[in-house]
């Protein structure tokens, strides 16, 4: 009962920036918390929130969902896309009681390993904090 | 008041199908009890004496519209089911050219277990007395009148005049400047809770909830051929009703109808737990009406 609670997150990561950005996390040898698992999806507007709320179903105190930055998106309007539903969803999380930073949205290009780190490891403290998600009657 | 829409909407029904005008008329008529009516489909001129229009005329007829597409319906709206029915044109799920619409003004329906609440005994008769209910169990009448009876939905209507109709029966109100009772009140108060508070209440009402799934099944704004919310009757989540998935349904329903919920309350009402899902999507009404950034 003593041991630290270890959030675990989904990051749901857009092929061209963010996934990028997690690689060169990786390869440039960042540390970041190993709470995160991560799902490569080929555009954050790709993201359903059915994905964010199958993912709380199954066990995830917090969902990631990443991709370029404004105005970069390989699809164009993508992200400004889920920005919006993410808006809409996250103030239902809310109403529901459920805290909206457990959803976050972060925009990370390729090449921003460090930023990817700095995201990760900002959420997992928050989500740490937070403690564990109950949907279920303790 | 609604003895002479009644005779009058009996009239154009009949007239409608006599001319042939409509394949169909779609009202209501009287159920197993006096406080039940059920939606009822006329199919010929003589059949249309069958069909009533009484204070309990709740159930909201637009679902049922989308079984009837390419045949003539005539049908009876009040104001909610006609805001569905708007709804549903608008996303071009029913073609308008297919109806056509007895529009009534409505003075608000009655919620039955407060009229079976008026007596003592089980509820034998209801007959309207101009603003006032005469509700009878055997012997005992009692006088109720319809506004302190009314669903929570009706006391805060903002327009009982349907929007949208080919004729209308009944005298158009004036709508009124305020709806006379606050429609987001609970609403508010709940929004005040803290948010353990807020998620401590839905765990505690969707621990009920047996995955049913009557509220999607009456909502007129469900109409997915596949519900990728419904879980399969065989599965696990399904049939130990998995608290986490019943609160993933309940938080995903409410995400898709965000746009479109009319606030018909047809989901609370058929509900057979209970849960108080109009607290829910009158949220999402407040929602469109403040948007937030
Ligand atoms: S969600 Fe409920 S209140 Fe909204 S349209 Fe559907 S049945 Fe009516
Ligand atoms: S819950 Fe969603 S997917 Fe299911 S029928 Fe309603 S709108 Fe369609
Ligand atoms: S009608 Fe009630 S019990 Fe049935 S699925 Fe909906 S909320 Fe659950
Ligand atoms: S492709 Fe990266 S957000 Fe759309």
């Amino acid at each position: 009962m003593s041991e630290p609670f270890e959030p675990r997150i989904l990051g749901l990561l857009c092929s061209w920036c963010a996934y990028g950005g997690a690689d060169t996390a990786g390869v440039s040898r960042f540390q970041y918390p190993a709470n995160i698992r991560i799902v490569r999806v080929m555009c954050s507007g790709r993201v359903d929130p059915l994905f964010v709320a199958r993912a709380f179903e199954q066990g995830a105190d917090g969902v990631l969902v990443a991709g370029c930055h404004p105005g970069d998106c390989h699809y164009v309007s993508g992200n400004a896309f889920a920005e919006q539903r993410f808006a809409r969803f996250g103030r239902l999380l809310d109403f529901f009681g459920i805290d909206r930073r457990r959803l976050r949205l972060a925009w990370v290009s390729a090449s921003e390993g460090a930023r990817f780190a700095a995201v990760v490891s900002e959420m997992t403290e928050e989500l740490r904090a937070l403690g564990p998600l109950r949907m279920q009657v303790p | 008041m609604t003895r002479l829409i009644e005779q009058q909407l009996r009239a154009r029904a009949h007239d409608l199908l006599a001319g042939g005008a409509v394949d169909l008329f779609l009202g209501y008529r009287q159920g197993s009890s006096p406080l039940r009516v059920a939606p009822f489909v006329a199919r010929a001129p003589a059949e249309a004496e069958k069909l009533v229009w009484n204070p309990l005329c709740v159930p909201n007829l637009a679902g049922a519209l989308r079984k009837h597409a390419g045949r003539r319906v005539g049908l009876a709206l009040k104001a909610c089911d006609a805001r569905s029915v708007a709804e549903l044109l608008r996303l071009r799920q029913l073609a308008r050219e297919q109806f056509y619409i007895v529009g009534v003004v409505c003075h608000g329906m009655a919620d039955p277990a407060q009229v079976a609440a008026s007596v003592s005994g089980p509820v034998s008769g209801l007959v309207e007395d101009g603003a006032e209910l005469l509700i009878s169990a055997g012997d005992e009448v009692a006088r109720r009148r319809l506004p302190a009876l009314l669903l929570a939905k009706c006391a805060a209507c903002a327009s009982p005049t349907p929007e949208l109709y080919d004729e209308l029966l009944g005298e158009a109100l004036p709508a009124a400047g305020a709806p006379p009772a606050d429609r987001f009140a609970a609403v508010r108060s709940f929004e005040a809770l803290d948010p353990s508070a807020r998620l401590a209440f839905w765990r505690e009402q969707f621990s009920r909830c047996t995955l049913c799934y009557a509220c999607q099944t009456v909502c007129p704004l469900c109409f997915c051929k596949q519900c990728p919310l419904t879980l399969a009757r065989d599965d696990p989540r399904r049939q130990t009703r998995e608290p986490v998935s019943v609160f993933a349904y309940h938080l995903m329903r409410a995400y898709h109808l965000a746009d479109h919920c009319t606030g018909c309350d047809e989901c609370e009402r058929v509900c057979p737990e209970d849960i108080p899902l109009s607290l829910i999507y009158r949220k999402l009404e407040l929602e469109r009406q403040e948007p937030q950034a």
